[in-house]
């Protein structure tokens, strides 16, 4: 139904040449980093307002946590907190590995933090326990679930995306695009792990230390 | 790392010095040369053929008319149940309608006009067209954007297959609770409400990012901050408003609604410490700024057609380029406006009111720039800017009364009236649908390549802008009477009924140019007038090539030289050459003076956003009745996400590397 117009459009002069620019960068110049960003943005959004919505169900109560209701367990989220930290180790020197172009270390160090990640997850389901209250005793268990489990999903699907990363790593040939994806997905750990710092505070420290 | 662009005289960005001495002019590019790259071009973007083709196509332009033709269709949809609503309103106690399909029929209306027509046909026109006026070949995410957009349809697809089996949403587009909670509706009417807005503002979201990293990064050389066109501004404006507004409204819906009604959990109900006023908060923080998220892109569509016509570069880019960004901050500063008749303190009314009557500044100076620019341009009148007058009076009058119910006395009197219904029509019809209707006549000749009738186009506004007119404000003095809203029937007594027949006449009206508007659609597309790649004689990048766009948009990358590339540019166009012709490559530039930064390969076309939407659609409709389904989608989706992620990481041909510390070849 659409006229096909070949007419030659506008004249052009060439008054430059791209060829020898660079087809993989690192960080901020490449586009992947910009969609990470992006979604760093939207998920910690969204975590801020579940935190907003903690606090405001907050003031429907005397004590935090309710009557009645046991204060989290601190024990296990804190030793995932530690793992977590630790974490950020083989994340950077993943990183490193793939700005110096070293595929070796890059794909040793990828499948290190797919490890640690997996071990995050195992150590989350006891954390969601340890709340010690269920997500619908009442309003206050549902905001500490939400906030834990929103959190939950945020490190499965970043560790999903590790697992799938050192997959690609193990079989194949890796392009040197993989490389620069590879420092993306350590930027992308840091927040992970970066935001689940005040949320510890707020939900596991927080009703012992202010009620 | 040296810089890879050879010097060059007209390099974008690089102002001639004083010393420089005058270069002979580079030449004119071969049309023999440039006949043959558009060819090989043409052979490395296009997808496979046929219906695989289809279903695999990551093209922007492509998507981006199924979301528009896909918008359209809801805005008729939506459009149908308005018409089936006003004939039963249209005298008193008219028993077309039964109050319990017409709880579903005005949810419906809402729920399509808001999530299903209004904010996917703004972000439709985005990845059209942002592309296209950046100078690019493609959005920054392809396959982010058919996701996105199976996403969308999928949402679309439930919907009205659900009204058909009697499970449309009753609750109003708001679904406030505690009447949407599971003590109140039970069944799964407003499952559907909730699971669909999920959909929506996940395509809206995938949308956002892509508009965003596009602008930034993907502009034509030379295309600095300042030189971006409005259009694009107001759509970059409202992505950012999209991803501060949209996890609003998917966390009130999934998380929280849902979850009430699914898993017991205990955000809505007094009884254990929650808080229905919680669900308008949420709901509002979101519902607000979605106002501006509608009408920010069509004020978007109204400066290019203004200057196109008046013939004459817009009056004040700067004070409208800084009055979108003023709306987008004010928009999230005003929700409680719609919470006036709920125990707000008294400082707190003050607070959003004053804020309420302040944002109708930034969008006067926008209004003011363009009367400014008819004023002192030549103007040419076509149908286009017809709508664009339509507007600025159907708008200016729904702006007053939104200004009106700023005032906590006022919106007391009149809140959940037909006076609310009447100014919300206004502000949509008049802020976003004559805009857009400006827009379709101002841009159909570059989707289609053909020209839209200008007699047909001018009967279609004038009985569209009079029928809005009639239907709606007869609304306002039904409201000051006290007729409620959502109401099936009223009785004879209250007087109502002559009031509301004018307005279903009205809305007869609206019908009626609303089908002469898909006659000439249906008669240009087939026999219209060939356009040519300029038939306006405009000025942005999305009119310097062929209509319909290939589809790799441009031969070689625009050197722009100015905020508007088509008339600055005196002679031939200036490009960049050098990029490959053997793949799909596209040119990266920085983000604030655009200058050339390094090639991407773009993704080729691929099943995995149509595969991942459907296990999407397995997880959220699947959630209404069993956990095991989230579960057994995101199983099915992991594939999704590897097929994926294996595509993204494969690149062909050699690679040229640029490591923070060095430049290397690698292969």
């Amino acid at each position: 139904m659409s006229p096909r117009v070949d007419e030659p459009l506008v004249e052009q002069r060439a008054v430059g040449d791209l060829s020898l620019l660079p087809t993989v960068t690192f960080g901020s110049r490449s586009l992947m980093w910009w969609g990470t960003l992006g979604f760093m943005v939207i998920e910690g959004w969204t975590l801020a307002l579940i935190v907003a919505m903690y606090f405001y169900l907050r003031q429907n109560y005397d004590a935090w946590p309710p009557l009645h209701t046991p204060a989290p367990g601190i024990a296990v989220a804190t030793w995932n907190l530690a793992v977590m930290l630790v974490s950020c180790v083989p994340a950077f020197l993943a990183a490193r590995a793939g700005k110096r172009l070293d595929r070796g270390a890059a794909r040793i160090w990828v499948t290190v933090l797919a490890l640690f990640g997996l071990a995050t997850v195992i150590l989350r389901w006891y954390e969601l326990w340890a709340l010690n209250v269920r997500w619908d005793t009442n309003a206050y268990g549902t905001a500490a679930w939400t906030i834990v489990g929103v959190h939950a999903t945020l490190l499965l699907l970043d560790v999903a995306d590790t697992i799938g990363l050192s997959l690609f790593y193990w079989i194949g040939r890796s392009p040197v695009k993989m490389l620069s994806d590879t420092n993306d997905n350590s930027f992308y750990w840091y927040f992970t792990v970066g935001v689940w710092i005040p949320l510890y505070v707020i939900v596991y420290l927080g009703p012992r230390l202010f009620g | 790392m040296t810089d890879p662009v050879r010097p060059l005289p007209d390099a974008p960005g690089v102002a001639p010095g004083p010393a420089a001495a005058p270069s002979p002019p580079p030449p004119l590019l071969d049309a023999d040369a440039l006949a043959r790259d558009a060819e090989r071009l043409e052979a490395v973007w296009r997808g496979p053929r046929g219906f695989w083709g289809w279903l695999t196509s990551v093209d922007h332009k492509s998507i981006g008319k199924r979301y528009i033709v896909t918008a359209f269709l809801m805005f008729l949809a939506g459009g149908i149940e308005a018409a089936m609503m006003r004939a039963q309103l249209s005298g008193p106690l008219r028993g077309l309608i039964g109050p319990d399909r017409y709880n579903q029929i005005f949810t419906t209306h809402g729920s399509t006009m808001m999530f299903l027509f209004a904010v996917p046909m703004m972000n439709a026109m985005g990845l059209y067209f942002v592309p296209l006026m950046v100078g690019a070949r493609n959005v920054a995410f392809p396959r982010l954007n058919a996701f996105g957009y199976y996403t969308y349809l999928v949402g679309v697809v439930f919907l009205y297959v659900s009204l058909f089996v009697n499970t449309g949403p009753d609750a109003g587009w708001t679904s406030y609770v505690p009447l949407a909670g599971p003590e109140f509706s039970p069944g799964h009417r407003v499952d559907v409400w909730a699971q669909l807005v999920t959909f929506t503002e996940i395509a809206a979201l995938a949308a956002a990012v892509n508009i965003i990293v596009t602008t930034f990064k993907l502009r034509a050389p030379g295309m600095s901050l300042n030189r971006i066109p409005i259009f694009v501004w107001s759509q970059l404006v409202v992505s950012f408003m999209i991803v501060f507004a949209m996890p609003a409204v998917a966390t009130a819906s999934t998380i929280q609604l849902a979850a009430d009604r699914a898993v017991g959990t205990q955000w809505f109900n007094p009884a254990t410490g929650g808080d229905a006023l919680l669900w308008q908060h949420i709901f509002w923080f979101f519902g607000h700024p979605e106002v501006y998220i509608v009408f920010l892109p069509a004020l978007g569509f109204v400066t290019p057609i203004v200057e196109t016509f008046a013939r004459r570069r817009v009056f004040g880019y700067t004070a409208i380029v800084l009055a979108n960004i003023t709306t987008g901050f004010f928009a999230f500063g005003l929700w409680v406006h719609h919470m006036f008749a709920t125990p707000i303190p008294e400082l707190g009314q003050s607070l959003f009111t004053a804020a309420s009557m302040v944002i109708a500044i930034p969008t006067g100076v926008q209004i003011f720039c363009w009367i400014a620019t008819l004023f002192l341009g030549r103007s040419r009148m076509t149908t286009a800017m017809l709508f664009v007058l339509g507007f600025l009076f159907t708008f200016v009058n729904g702006g007053i009364t939104g200004v009106m119910l700023a005032s906590v006395a006022f919106d007391k009197q009149v809140h959940d009236t037909f006076f609310v219904v009447a100014h919300l029509h206004y502000v949509l019809l008049g802020g976003a649908v004559l805009p857009l209707f400006a827009g379709f006549y101002f841009w159909f000749p570059k989707i289609t390549g053909r020209m839209l009738s200008e007699t047909l186009g001018a009967w279609h506004f004038w009985l569209f802008t009079i029928g809005v007119n009639v239907t709606f404000f007869p609304m306002h003095i039904l409201g000051l009477q006290g007729m409620p809203r959502r109401i099936y029937t009223y009785l004879p007594e209250t007087g109502w009924g002559g009031l509301n027949l004018l307005a279903s006449a009205g809305a007869v009206v609206i019908a009626v140019s609303v089908i002469l508007f898909l006659i000439n659609v249906w008669v240009s597309w087939t026999a219209g007038a060939v356009a040519g790649p300029n038939p306006w004689a405009s000025s942005g990048l999305d009119w310097a090539t062929a209509s319909p766009p290939p589809v790799y948009n441009f031969v070689h990358p625009v050197v722009v030289e100015g905020r508007h590339p088509l008339w600055d540019t005196v002679g031939p166009l200036a490009v960049l050459t050098g990029l490959r012709t053997d793949r799909r490559e596209e040119l990266i530039t920085t983000t604030f003076d655009a200058l050339p930064d390094h090639r991407h390969q773009s993704p080729r076309h691929s099943i995995w956003p149509l595969y991942l939407a459907l296990c999407m659609g397995v997880v959220w409709i699947g959630s209404m009745f069993s956990p095991w389904f989230v579960l057994g989608g995101f199983a099915l989706s992991l594939l999704g996400l590897l097929g994926w992620g294996w595509q993204g990481s494969r690149a062909s041909g050699p690679e040229l590397v640029a490591t923070p510390h060095d430049l290397v070849e690698a292969s």
